[in-house]
């Protein structure tokens, strides 16, 4: 059986740091795994990989069992794979359905010729398409905020946004980076539950996360990641409750 | 021709250039000093046609639009891989070039003495005399570029744009083509620019270099700042005010040596005074 999506022997280096070392694992469909490890252990690193927007020195990423190799970040987000950032990176000047349509795929209207000669046409794809948008914000919990400018959103709002938009995308595996940083508790049971409706709904979460409490709630899978290069792979518990890895993590003060 | 005819007929134009200096630097990020050189372009092309009277005015015109529309995708082609500051210097040598250009060409373009003696416009036949037929055409080229471009703006193409000035690789990770959508852009705002020079060399029956060097560029960027830069009524309200600049000044008792400098230094201090006081210029939004 071909993995969902296999990273194997993947090498990045920046100058002379090697940012992936020989970094390869797997990741199941419909599962959530989370991607855990100590500062700089490459796991943003492996998201730009896996997403195209960084070509690895060595080493391959494939998804259901086609090489994504050399592909563009365009190509990628159409095969079904989209990412949310760390530091957010959302279009703040614009509204939260805003935010939501400019990352839904292929739109009559989205070049100048068919906005100039259809605008009918394109104006009654926009209302289905704000329709839809809508609908996404609904899910995680914006809708009260769609027609807000992104700036005036509070962080937690913002980071609910971020999802959004890669549903917005359609993907099918949706790699988050750190959903759950800077959120209160409140916020944070909020942000859990979204993750299991989400995976209820069939979508494949690959989530970077620190909150080793979190991980524990929503991980399937656990992959540890350390000096670029998969150091174990298990259930929460198995990884969480391994002395070794806590020594790595926490830096031996446990 | 009557003061009013000549201003608004001129207004006109100049707006067709706002929108295009306006959808380029306000709106796709593309911060060019070049595109007085592509609406010269625009201008020589037209005058060429109808001086040799190979053909009537508007086919032309759409030969000028569609040689701006390859032109500006060619100059801004930088700007896709050299990013803001670094693309103002390469866009700056551009405009030394056009000007190098029209001034020394003399062939093509009379050099520095210009084009004397460019036919009046023609629909259909008819020869546009009247400075009223001529102002109606120009005040029309002004109506559709509006037009377009509130179009343009409202469609999924104009919020494509704005996200990626806000953030191209976050527009990039939703899976859009950055470069597609900026050549897009680049080729609209040639579009505008080779419709206004067509307009101005038929308007004026002549055209020198001096229309179309680093100082109408610059002119042309004051405008959109001082209109206001990403919306529509910056775009009109910035050539409309820039260009009542110098009938004011005629009105104030200086010789008219001093008159072309003051106005310079006008414009000048208006761009920094609006940079640095009101970004957004009278209707628009922050730069």
């Amino acid at each position: 059986m071909t993995a969902y999506l296999q990273a194997s022997g993947v090498d990045v280096s920046f100058g002379g740091l090697k940012a992936l070392n020989d970094c390869g694992f797997t990741v199941q469909q419909g599962k959530i795994t989370c991607l855990v490890g100590p500062n700089g252990a490459g796991k943003t690193t492996i998201f730009n990989v896996i997403t195209g927007f960084l070509r690895p020195g060595a080493g391959s990423v494939s998804f259901k069992g086609q090489t994504l190799d050399g592909w563009k970040p365009q190509a990628i987000v159409a095969a079904g794979i989209a990412r949310t950032f760390q530091n957010l990176r959302l279009f703040v000047d614009l509204t939260a359905v805003d935010n939501v349509l400019a990352s839904m795929p292929a739109q009559t209207g989205e070049e100048p010729v068919a906005a100039i000669f259809r605008p009918f046409h394109v104006a009654s794809a926009q209302r289905r398409r704000r329709e839809e948008a809508l609908a996404i914000l609904n899910r995680v919990g914006l809708i009260e905020r769609a027609n807000d400018f992104t700036r005036n959103l509070s962080y937690g709002e913002q980071k609910l946004l971020t999802i959004a938009r890669v549903l917005a995308t359609g993907a099918e595996l949706i790699l988050l980076d750190e959903p759950a940083s800077g959120l209160s508790a409140g916020a944070l049971d909020g942000v859990m539950a979204l993750l299991r409706r989400l995976q209820d709904d069939g979508k494949t979460l690959l989530v970077v996360e620190h909150n080793t409490r979190v991980v524990q709630q929503i991980a399937d899978d656990v992959l540890f990641l350390h000096q670029g290069h998969l150091m174990a792979q298990g259930t929460p518990e198995a990884i969480v409750n391994d002395p070794a890895l806590a020594e790595i993590y926490f830096g031996g003060t446990i | 021709m009557d003061f009013w005819f000549s201003y608004i007929a001129l207004a006109s134009i100049y707006v067709l250039l706002g929108l295009s200096t306006n959808l380029l630097v306000g709106i796709a990020g593309i911060f060019s000093v070049s595109q007085a050189a592509v609406f010269g372009v625009g201008a020589y092309i037209v005058a060429f046609f109808l001086m040799n009277d190979t053909m009537s005015f508007l086919p032309a015109l759409a030969i000028a639009a569609l040689c701006c529309v390859g032109l500006n995708i060619l100059v801004t082609l930088p700007a896709l891989r050299v990013s803001g500051d670094y693309f103002v210097v390469t866009s700056f040598g551009i405009q030394l070039l056009a000007t190098a250009v029209f001034t020394n060409w003399t062939d093509g373009t009379g050099g520095a003495n210009g084009l004397p003696g460019i036919p009046p416009p023609d629909l259909a036949g008819k020869a546009l005399e009247s400075s009223g037929e001529v102002v109606t055409l120009c005040v029309a080229g002004m109506g559709l570029g509006c037009l377009i471009f509130w179009l343009v703006m409202r469609a999924p193409f104009g919020r494509l744009l704005r996200a990626i000035r806000e953030d191209e690789l976050a527009v990039a990770a939703a899976g859009k083509s950055v470069l597609r959508a900026k050549v897009s852009a680049a080729a609209l705002a040639g579009a505008f620019a080779g419709t206004a020079g067509g307009l101005y060399a038929t308007f004026l029956s002549f055209i020198d270099p001096s229309s179309f060097d680093l100082d109408s560029s610059i002119l042309l960027l004051t405008m959109v700042v001082v209109g206001g830069a990403r919306t529509l009524a910056g775009s009109i309200l910035g050539p409309f005010l820039l260009l009542a600049l110098p009938q004011i000044l005629t009105l104030v008792d200086i010789p008219t040596t001093v008159a072309a400098a003051a106005r310079q230094l006008i414009y000048g201090v208006l761009l920094i005074a609006f940079m640095l006081f009101r970004p957004q210029g009278l209707a628009g939004e922050k730069l």
